[in-house]
């Protein structure tokens, strides 16, 4: 029985080992979407035989395993969904200096000498079409009563364009906007995903800056939701690719954000309904050019992060 | 490694040293990362610098006394609850013939394959304002769920059947018997089952409570999905927004870890405190009548017990899921209409890599579960049945993951195995998920098969030692076969949390590999709930199936009695 149990563990150990051994060319880390990664890196390996190696999860569960790998990294490319990881490895001295060729249709806006944008997505108010309330147009607006208890906002300590909005909103009123909304039953419900599914099924009419893409990709499936994006203003998240400076496969990695950028990689970021970040690929779906950006300097926001978290955690009520 | 030091009555030491060996590798490795990297911030760059830095900045927080409270509250509201749902059911199911007795028993087996995060769903979609509930019968119980109460009861229903199977079993093995011979001696039956039935099955009933207080205070999903809106803060939800906030906060996560783990720490030594007062060995050796009284009068009571529980704890959540999977879309709602198998068949049409996940978790599940058995026996025997000095420390070791929240074990094994210095490495492969899981599910098949080893006489070994075996075959032959039922439900156990385990997956993943937990993890955070949910559904038919095949076949041949 032991004897048996034996072998049968260590057959498991080596077919185990086996598994692993499969070794990749190019290891890319993003905090897109799966689905976007798998034909990114699918139409990569065809066009130049380089193989893929691909870890998906959120921007802070990408960052938590670089960080703990700090003493042996991996990873060659890392997408991140949030532009603050591009200036803050540029400032570590972790990243390589490159600019594509197929980067020169990109806004300069979107690019730096050692990042440059995938895709972009914005955040807009996701409002349920058959919950019952008015079209809102408005941030304001869901501070009405029609709103009561209506409204879902996603966490901005767990998404970096959620804090954005926060952050550009709250230094113009100074935290009105949000005293208002708590005052009409808003609540903040947890990442994402978590505002958005309620939204979904009716319990709450509204999400207050759900991310875009993934609402248009429900409504395209036939969900009864629609974005709107207020005339006031609004944030864009540009989701930027970076080659890391320990990489020992630069040559393929560069490669790779080439690809990303070319014709091909720029229409599959467009089904995915995020803004392509070339200006000349066409797609489905209101482009930067159609939206007003909210005005407010990354770098002050950022200084104050800690602050603008505790004062929302204040008025949300964390106990 | 001579038999004579360990002075035991078998040859102690190849278990030992099996056991030792094996922890170390699984949890003695990891755990010694987290405490360095608590005391070296800057642990994960290879470097010693600044010790205890982070120390003060993270005890000083003012929120750590609140989230520490809440989740001390959280686990005992959770034990409470278990042990009201799961005892009664446990004590009739033991010693009375309950009508469709194994159909109950599957149906509360259900729970364990429903993954926590899931059933959690499964209700928020089913109670929310204008959720299932109030789809069929027009109201909601939104205020009821997101609560400490909501928190404490989704809890229970998903932990219950470790008490109610623990409790079943060792009542079972104490049998009637004690109790009759109390009864002879003038006991009412109340007073027999209280005196007597009871205290002899306290080695299953503390190691299952510890069992579930130490899954109450680890667990992530439930509080962090219906907690955060009733601003209840978990240490565990604490821990996981340091490493997911950018700045990533790795320090200061594994400091509140450690503080998890001397929880778990302290009712372990409450356990211990408690069952090293007297000696429950009730299996001598005699047989025993295994008759069940019937019920009687109480039959009907007994019979809605079982079926409430039942739709409670399995009903609600699976056809939550399956109506989630099968709706066309969410806001559609239950409508003939919205009904499609959609998703059903993009997971057969391997969308996404769906099939290779279920390969991969069910693959890694049975692995877990033969070397947690295997480490956990040798372990518990070692513990119990021998004087070796330290044992105490293996035990303690095989306590440690219970309280280490995955993520934690996740970077403890990152930072253990990505050491630039190593020769090789398990890490960005297979095997790393596998040193995760054995690490985490661990002390579920030690806990299960220390309360059989305490049951067990020390005569028996002693005799067959008497009459010529030898230890390993006296072992083989006498205590393996009487410790089997706990150990094969333990692996069981393992293999079915181990094929759904999340949070250490996400994190610790090699590159391009995708499991059950991490495929439905990433369809929900890309607004395809129903895909994630018919991957659900599937995964927990074929972890219940799987093992209730298995069982069968174990008891044809004889290996398991019924």
């Amino acid at each position: 029985m032991l004897k048996s149990l034996k072998s049968i563990t260590f057959g498991v150990f080596a077919a185990a080992l086996m598994a692993g051994a499969a070794h990749a060319d190019v290891t890319v880390y993003t905090a897109g979407p799966q689905s976007l990664i798998d034909k990114l890196s699918a139409g990569f390996t065809k066009q130049t035989g380089i193989k893929v190696s691909v870890f998906q999860a959120t921007t802070g569960k990408v960052m938590a395993r670089i960080e703990a790998e700090a003493a042996n990294p991996v990873v060659d490319v890392l997408v991140s969904a949030s532009w603050d990881t591009a200036t803050d490895f540029a400032k570590r001295g972790w990243l390589v200096k490159y600019s594509s060729p197929n980067a020169a249709k990109v806004p300069d806006f979107l690019k730096t000498d050692s990042a440059v944008a995938q895709g972009i997505s914005a955040l807009g108010i996701a409002w349920n079409t058959k919950s019952g309330t008015p079209k809102p147009t408005e941030w304001a607006d869901l501070t009405k009563k029609e709103y009561k208890d209506l409204v879902n906002i996603p966490d901005p300590a767990q998404s970096g364009s959620s804090f954005e909005l926060t952050a550009a909103l709250a230094g113009q009123d100074n935290f009105k906007l949000f005293n208002d909304l708590k005052a009409n039953g808003a609540i903040i419900a947890g990442a994402n995903a978590d505002a958005l599914n309620p939204v979904l099924q009716g319990a709450k009419a509204a999400v207050f800056g759900a991310v875009d893409y993934i609402t248009l990709a429900s409504k395209a499936k036939g969900e009864s939701i629609d974005v709107i994006f207020p005339a006031s203003g609004t944030v864009i998240a540009p989701r930027p690719a970076m080659i890391l400076n320990w990489s020992k496969n630069q040559d393929d990695a560069k490669k790779f954000i080439d690809y990303m950028l070319s014709d091909e990689g720029q229409k599959m970021v467009a089904d995915e309904m995020l803004m392509p970040a070339r200006t000349d690929i066409p797609a489905n779906r209101p482009l930067i050019s159609d939206l007003k950006l909210l005005k407010y300097d990354t770098a002050t926001v950022y200084g104050k992060r800690k602050e603008t978290l505790a004062e929302i955690t204040k008025i949300y009520g964390g106990k | 490694m001579s038999t004579k030091a360990n002075g035991s009555v078998g040859g102690a030491a190849p278990a030992a040293w099996l056991a030792i060996a094996g922890l170390i590798l699984v949890v003695a490795i990891p755990f010694l990362a987290v405490v360095l990297q608590s005391i070296f911030p800057n642990l994960g760059q290879g470097s010693f610098s600044s010790p205890f830095s982070s120390l003060v900045s993270t005890l000083n927080d003012s929120a750590l006394i609140g989230m520490a409270g809440n989740t001390v509250l959280l686990g005992c509201c959770v034990v409470a609850a278990s042990a009201l749902v799961a005892v009664p059911l446990g004590v009739f199911r033991a010693l009375y013939r309950i009508p469709l007795a194994p159909l109950w028993d599957v149906l509360l087996l259900v729970p364990f394959m429903i993954p926590p995060y899931i059933a959690t769903l499964g209700w928020i979609m089913t109670l929310q304002p204008r959720g299932y509930l109030q789809q069929l019968v027009g109201f909601n119980l939104a205020p009821f769920l997101f609560s400490l109460f909501g928190m404490t009861l989704v809890m229970a229903f998903n932990t219950f059947p470790v008490v109610y199977f623990a409790v079943s079993r060792t009542v079972e093995a104490v049998g009637a018997r004690y109790a009759d011979v109390g009864r002879v001696f003038g006991a009412s039956p109340a007073r027999a089952f209280w005196r007597i039935t009871l205290p002899l099955s306290a080695p299953g009933l503390a190691a299952s409570l510890m069992l579930v207080f130490a899954a109450a205070i680890e667990e992530y999903g439930t509080p962090a999905a219906l907690g955060r809106r009733a601003g209840f803060q978990v240490l565990v939800t604490g821990i996981d927004l340091r490493i997911t906030d950018w700045p990533i906060d790795l320090p200061g996560a594994a400091i509140l870890s450690i503080l998890l783990v001397s929880m778990s720490l302290v009712t372990f030594l409450l356990q211990r405190w408690i069952l090293a007062r007297r000696s429950y060995q009730t299996v001598g050796g005699k047989p025993t009548a295994k008759d069940k009284r019937p019920l009687g009068k109480m039959k009907v009571p007994v019979l809605i017990a079982f079926a409430v529980v039942s739709f409670l704890a399995t009903g609600v959540p699976l056809l939550a899921i399956l109506a989630t999977a099968m709706s066309r879309t969410i806001s559609g709602g239950l409508a003939f209409d919205n009904i499609s198998f959609n998703n059903f068949m993009l997971v057969f049409s391997n969308s996404a890599g769906a099939v290779g996940a279920l390969v991969n978790s069910f693959s890694l599940g049975i692995g877990t579960a033969l070397i947690t058995g295997l480490i956990g026996v040798m372990a518990a025997y070692t513990v119990v049945k021998t004087k070796m000095r330290g044992r105490i420390a293996i035990d303690t070791l095989t306590i440690i993951p219970n309280a280490l929240p995955g993520i934690v074990v996740a970077v403890g094994l990152i930072l253990a195995w990505n050491m630039p210095w190593l020769p090789a490495t398990p890490y960005n492969t297979a095997l790393i998920l596998l040193l995760a899981y054995c690490c985490i599910l661990l002390p579920q098949p030690v806990r299960y098969t220390t309360a059989a080893f305490q049951q067990i006489g020390d005569n028996l070994e002693a005799a067959a030692r008497v009459f010529g075996a030898s230890s390993l075959t006296a072992f083989r032959r006498i205590l393996l076969p009487l410790v089997f039922p706990s150990l094969a439900s333990a692996m069981l156990l393992v293999f079915a949390l181990a094929s759904r385990e999340l949070v250490a997956s996400v994190v610790v993943a090699p590159v391009g590999m995708q499991t059950i937990a991490t495929f439905i993890w990433r369809q929900f955070e890309q607004g395809s709930i129903g895909l994630g949910m018919a991957m659900a559904f599937i995964a927990i038919l074929i972890t219940t199936l799987l093992p209730l095949i298995l069982l069968m076949l174990l008891r044809r041949s004889g290996l398991v009695a019924e």
